[in-house]
């Protein structure tokens, strides 16, 4: 591996908060997300199942199709006989789905036809005139109806509801709980929430008669493998399918698998030969496809008196709707984070998805790892406080210690670097625990309800993907990997292509400041094009903006490209300057003499001499400074149920909140919001600051406003920003962040996970801040959000939240 | 169909238009100032925020045909002469863009406020923007850039 020090040439951009000129377009109003693109086109929206589940009867498209303007329309049937249905990546039954319906409905807002018209107005006039019929079926909503022994089934050649099934033990479960002083267990209720991007999905789809191909425009997340998924669904070879991600206003896992309404729109978009545009709207962005599953979570501590952790267990049940692409998948990354930030040497995990007439799941900020932690610190104070050791210290006692990094957790994972316990002193230093505690006392006596809740969480990033198949045999993809092409042009500037896509993280400006850095000149001669084009970026398939990885392997083959570029840079300067190549340096945008740096070649002089004058090039070298690099993360193991590392990088946090619960209201307020956060060297602090922060946002909404709701008949009740409410500007405290650095010694610039990290940690600290607050009224918080009419309950009734 | 007559960014324009036309399509399809977003359908996100006579109205909650006769300022008309606005620097130095599509109704309901209130508390522009959603930041930086914008503004004034 390159050695960091190897990778500089200066260090005058990298590591700090250098301003995103890069995407200055932004504040002109000069973006081009998908609805901007100007390009003749016409628009495509979908008939939407009204049930929960029923069986699809006649579906009469007559009325609409004779609208004037309208083109096209077809139904659910008619797509998926021109269509292959849908692979599922983590259950192990049997099922069968199209990208649309056919045969029956399974959740609220199935589409079951496609219509295009020529504007959207139209468009929303031809939907209505769609007459469907349907045979209601008998509903399953919530998980314990769904695994009744009698329940309807959601995929009849399941022969169950109860996707996955799965138990992985590691180390000696039965020796941990045999040996324990104490069991302390606890069942977790979380429900269904969603991080929703500010732009909902679209997607434009165009066929081209000429070349029998396809292209298709989407604010996709995951290029790589939607490229695979698309042709593969309309049995095309991937080189009739051109891929193309715009600018997209922001991601968080929920635009992965948007994938199955490009495959319509490109079996409508060949019927009507034009680009077929489809514009998601907010109301059907709630209604389906954007959810995480809901679950119900069983944890079980095996302590000795000390507080030291010796077992830990997890029986997981969650509802992922009705989308088998995507079922399990969260199941599996609990697993992965279950042991947290302990030295815990057994752990058993028993995992089921299991399907409703829900709308379909997809990957939100962290997948299953916000639940995992959420739990495991719940339990962690619970455990605390029935043995009388203080929070804190029974988090002391159990860490897994700086001094055994590498630490390899039982199931394989191996935790690269990291300083919890001094993550969880400047936490406790910094909001003043122990001052805190008095404090508390004193307002509690005048009738004022504070608490204290702290978390420490690991934020593991870079998935090694074939974890979805731990439980079913040979993946289709392994570790993680990503492209990237880098180019010197004719004036000495560079050009870098990458197979992923940007969702908001600013990636021009981070890769601009390590590539000035290791060149040694300045980020504006750096130009990124961060709108991935099939046709001109490297890609693979793992390629595309999720689980934390553009800071190890996104940046890794941006930096392997460059230093190939700047290899033959080097080569070319000294044939030039007529010195040893060992004797010459990059200073100033130049290749110059060690001896005498006023001896040197600009960049541009090396580039007219690789672009034009090739007869000067020394022998055997090509012409051109266009290189391509691929850069996998090495630790990946092969997929193997028994010692297996499903992530490749941990970052890790520790988040100390102090609320004061209005017990006459239910409200929470914050008082304090301590972060310490360790994600190893940052590019670009101020960016890494505001990732920290939105998504700690994330996690209060989880805690305090987000829910999907369903009724007992499968309706969803909350399609707009009015009744799913989101975080905003006022309510929030101003949080108190920290970092320290532990760098990664497995990632090219020490760099680890950013973007999840605050989604992960913020639940726990939050929910064990309000059961404090609310020690004297005996309430016990298991389930999320923590609205104030669950609030108010808890204290004149239930006692628990 | 209507005609109207509104000035946009400085500039006139006469169109025919649907009467149930949002005053969001009729910018962003009819006169291709695709700045100004889209993010829901209720009013509640504040993507689509534009100034009509001077005040900061969300256009997906009005008719096109209800701008007849208006003067409009959209994000693209903040920069002059090619120089950025001090709001569009501030929302830059202080990393207040993440993915940049609540931006430009960020900015113009913060320009709202410093119009008002050229030196607002934390308190005050946190009220000012309620109307805005912002999913990717946690609002704390654009809080700070609306701050440090009216700061820049106030300085050009006294200047």
């Amino acid at each position: 591996m390159l050695n960091f020090d190897e990778i500089f040439v200066t260090r005058n951009y990298f590591g700090k908060p250098v301003r995103r000129n890069a995407d200055t377009r932004f504040v002109k109003g000069e973006g081009s997300y998908v609805d901007d693109l100007n390009m003749d086109c016409v628009y495509a929206g979908f008939v939407r199942s009204p049930h929960p589940h029923a069986k699809l009867g006649r579906i009469d498209t007559s009325k609409a199709e004779a609208l004037k303007g309208v083109l096209a329309v077809m139904t659910g049937p008619e797509v998926a006989a021109v269509t292959k249905p849908i692979g599922s990546r983590a259950i192990t039954r049997p099922t069968r789905q199209h990208v649309m319906a056919t045969g029956k409905v399974r959740y609220v807002g199935e589409p079951v036809a496609i219509v295009v018209a020529n504007d959207r107005y139209t468009l929303e006039d031809a939907l209505d005139l769609v007459e469907v019929e349907y045979e209601p079926l008998p509903v399953v909503v919530e998980l314990d109806d769904a695994m009744k022994a009698d329940a309807p089934l959601i995929f009849e050649e399941a022969g169950t509801n109860v996707l996955l099934d799965d138990t992985l033990t590691h180390g000696d479960i039965d020796g941990a709980f045999r040996d324990a002083d104490l069991v302390v267990k606890e069942q977790f209720r979380v429900q269904r929430f969603s991080s929703t991007p500010l732009e909902n999905w679209a997607i434009i789809a165009k066929y081209d008669k000429g070349t029998d191909s396809y292209t298709v425009w989407s604010n996709c997340q995951q290029p790589g493998r939607s490229i695979v998924n698309i042709s593969g669904c309309l049995g095309v070879s991937s080189n009739k399918l051109r891929f193309i991600v715009p600018d997209s206003g922001g991601g968080f896992g929920i635009k992965l698998a948007l994938w199955p309404y490009a495959v319509a729109q490109c079996v409508i978009a060949r019927k009507v030969d034009k680009p077929v545009k489809w514009i998601q709207t907010r109301r059907e962005h709630l209604l389906t496809g954007t959810h995480t599953p809901d679950c119900i979570v069983d944890l079980e501590l095996a302590l000795k008196k000390d507080g030291k952790v010796l077992g830990l267990k997890i029986q997981d049940r969650q509802n992922d709707g009705s989308f088998v692409h995507t079922a399990g998948i969260y199941n599996l990354i609990k697993f992965a984070t279950m042991v947290g930030c302990y030295n815990i040497k057994a752990t058993q995990a028993h995992m089921m998805s299991i399907v409703s007439n829900k709308a379909p799941t997809v990957q939100n900020r962290g997948v299953g790892k916000p639940v995992m932690i959420f739990t495991l610190e719940r339990l962690m104070t619970r455990a605390a406080n029935q043995l009388g050791i203080d929070p804190a210290e029974m988090r002391f006692r159990n860490f897994v210690q700086p001094e055994q990094m590498p630490h390899t957790t039982p199931s394989g994972e191996i935790y690269e670097s990291g300083n919890y316990p001094e993550t969880l002193r400047t936490a406790l230093k910094n909001v003043g625990y122990e001052e805190f505690k008095k404090q508390q006392a004193d307002l509690r006596k005048e009738g004022t309800y504070i608490g204290i809740g702290l978390s420490a969480s690991i934020e593991p990033g870079t998935s090694n993907l074939g974890y979805y198949y731990t439980s079913r045999g040979t993946p289709e993809y392994m570790g993680n990997a990503e492209g990237a092409i880098v180019t010197m042009d004719y004036d000495g500037n560079v050009s870098v292509l990458l197979g992923s896509v940007d969702e908001g993280q600013g990636h021009a400006t981070s890769v601009g400041q390590v590539i000035a850095d290791m060149l040694a000149f300045t980020p504006d001669r750096v130009t990124m094009n961060t709108r991935m084009d099939s046709l001109m970026s490297p890609f693979l398939g793992h390629s595309g903006c999720y689980a934390n990885r553009f800071n190890d392997v996104d940046m890794g083959a941006c930096i392997m490209a460059t230093k190939k570029v700047r290899d033959k840079v080097l080569k070319l300067g000294a044939h030039m300057l007529k010195v040893p190549e060992s004797e010459v340096t990059l200073k100033d945008g130049t290749v110059c003499w060690k001896k005498d740096t006023a001896k040197a070649v600009t960049y541009k002089e090396v580039a007219t001499v690789a672009y034009k004058q090739i007869l000067l090039l020394p022998p055997g070298v090509e012409p051109g400074l266009k290189e391509v690099a691929y850069y996998k993360n090495e630790i990946a193991k092969l997929p193997n149920k028994e010692n297996f590392n499903v992530q490749m990088t941990h970052s890790n946090s520790v988040h100390a909140v102090v609320v004061e619960v209005d017990t006459e209201s239910g409200m929470i307020k914050f008082r304090r919001y301590v972060i310490v956060h360790d994600c190893g060297r940052h590019i670009n602090p101020g960016i890494v600051d505001g990732m920290a922060i939105g998504s700690t946002v994330h996690g209060i909404g989880t805690v305090l406003l987000e829910e999907f709701i369903y009724d007992e008949n499968g309706q969803i009740l909350t399609t707009s920003f009015v009744d799913y409410m989101k975080p905003l500007a006022v309510g929030l405290p101003r949080f108190e962040l920290q970092h320290l650095e532990s760098p990664c010694p497995t990632s090219l610039l020490g760099t680890k996970a950013v973007g999840e990290g605050g989604a992960i940690g913020s639940l726990a600290a939050i929910a064990n801040a309000v059961e404090d607050a609310l020690t004297p009224f005996g309430v016990k918080v298991t389930s999320l959000p923590i609205t104030p009419e669950k609030v108010m309950r808890a204290i004149r009734e239930t006692k628990v939240i | 169909m209507h005609t109207i007559k509104v000035r946009i960014n400085g500039k006139d324009y006469e169109d025919e238009v649907e009467p149930r036309l949002l005053l969001v399509h009729y910018l962003r399809d009819k006169v291709h100032l695709t700045g100004t977003h889209v993010g829901c359908d209720t009013g509640n996100c504040g993507a689509c925020t534009v100034f009509l006579n001077g005040e900061a109205i969300k256009s997906c909650n009005m008719l096109a045909v209800q701008a007849d006769g208006a003067e409009l300022t959209t994000v693209e008309g903040l920069a002059k002469d090619g120089a950025l606005h001090p709001v569009q620097e501030a929302f830059l130095d202080k990393f207040a863009i993440q993915c940049g599509y609540c931006t430009p109704g960020m900015m113009i309901s913060a320009l709202a406020l410093i119009k008002s209130n050229p030196n607002p508390s934390e308190a005050e522009i946190r009220e000012a923007i309620e109307g805005n959603i912002c999913m990717c930041t946690g609002y704390e930086q654009i809080v700070d850039a609306i701050a440090h914008a009216a700061s820049l503004m106030r300085q050009s004034r006294s200047a």
